[in-house]
């Protein structure tokens, strides 16, 4: 199995970004440049589903942290679901649940956004 | 377990590639869980090695991958311990500050989380140089 695989779904225009595997220092660069592209081509509302992602180290942490600004300067966001314990601990850890709206399933994440778009 | 209480311990050196970052973290998980830590706590454990273990290959060693990392898991009577030992450029205790997570949510950037993780999910953390080899030991207490 590979270390990192991430699927992009599009819902309504929100790119729905899924990560299976891990995100350290190996596999980071990967990670960045999807989320790259998505801000690249415009599509700045971004949620990551978490579910299928076992852990994600500081490096996975800066390659959003990185992003964060210029989407939502572009009027998007980066918003999270589904975090499993280890990655929920990660940025509970940090505070960074205050910086990212956070939700416990995709459902919910996108009920919310379509109820903000209304 | 050794006579006269010499704690049981192991090493695994590896280059310094990021390629077996995932090999070192799932042992560090594993250890941790046959040292007593709960779930939680192991995972922790894993995410301090993996970034002490990066710290070295990105910032000891700057990259070069024909150099190596040595990890040493040590199983004291009450404690976890974890060396992880290289010949690059060291750290200096003294002169680590650790950022404030506030100002990443205030104003959000890349870079310097990692020994703020391994302090956070540690119970010690302590940078050793000495003239052929630098050491990174975590310790973490098993209730």
């Amino acid at each position: 199995m590979a270390d990192l695989s991430i699927q992009v779904h599009d819902v309504d225009g929100i790119a729905v970004v899924q990560p299976e595997g891990f995100v350290n220092a190996h596999t980071v660069r990967q990670f960045e440049s999807a989320l790259e592209e998505l801000a690249r081509s415009g599509r700045v509302t971004i949620l990551l589903d978490c579910e299928h992602l076992n852990y994600i180290s500081s490096a996975g942490l800066g390659a959003i942290m990185g992003l964060i600004e210029p989407i939502r300067e572009q009027e998007g966001d980066i918003l999270l679901c589904n975090l499993q314990r280890n990655v929920r601990s990660i940025f509970e850890t940090l505070g960074f649940t205050q910086l990212y709206r956070v939700f416990s399933s995709r459902e919910e994440a996108l009920r919310t956004l379509a109820g903000k778009s209304e | 377990m050794k006579a006269h209480g010499s704690p049981e311990t192991f090493r695994l050196t590896i280059p310094s590639q990021t390629r077996y970052l995932n090999l070192v973290t799932g042992l560090a998980k594993r250890a941790s869980s046959v040292a007593g830590l709960g779930d939680a706590d192991s995972s922790k454990v894993s995410i301090a090695v993996d970034e002490a273990v990066t710290n070295v290959i990105l910032h000891a060693y700057h990259g070069d991958a024909e150099r190596w990392v040595e990890i040493e898991l040590c199983f004291e009577p009450r404690d976890l311990v974890i060396h992880i030992w290289h010949d690059g450029d060291g750290l200096a205790e003294d002169e680590i500050t650790l950022p404030d997570p506030g100002e990443y949510v205030t104003h959000p950037r890349k870079g310097g989380l990692g020994l703020l993780l391994m302090s956070r999910f540690m119970d010690e953390v302590h940078f050793f140089e000495s003239p052929d080899r630098s050491e990174c030991r975590m310790v973490k207490h098993v209730d």
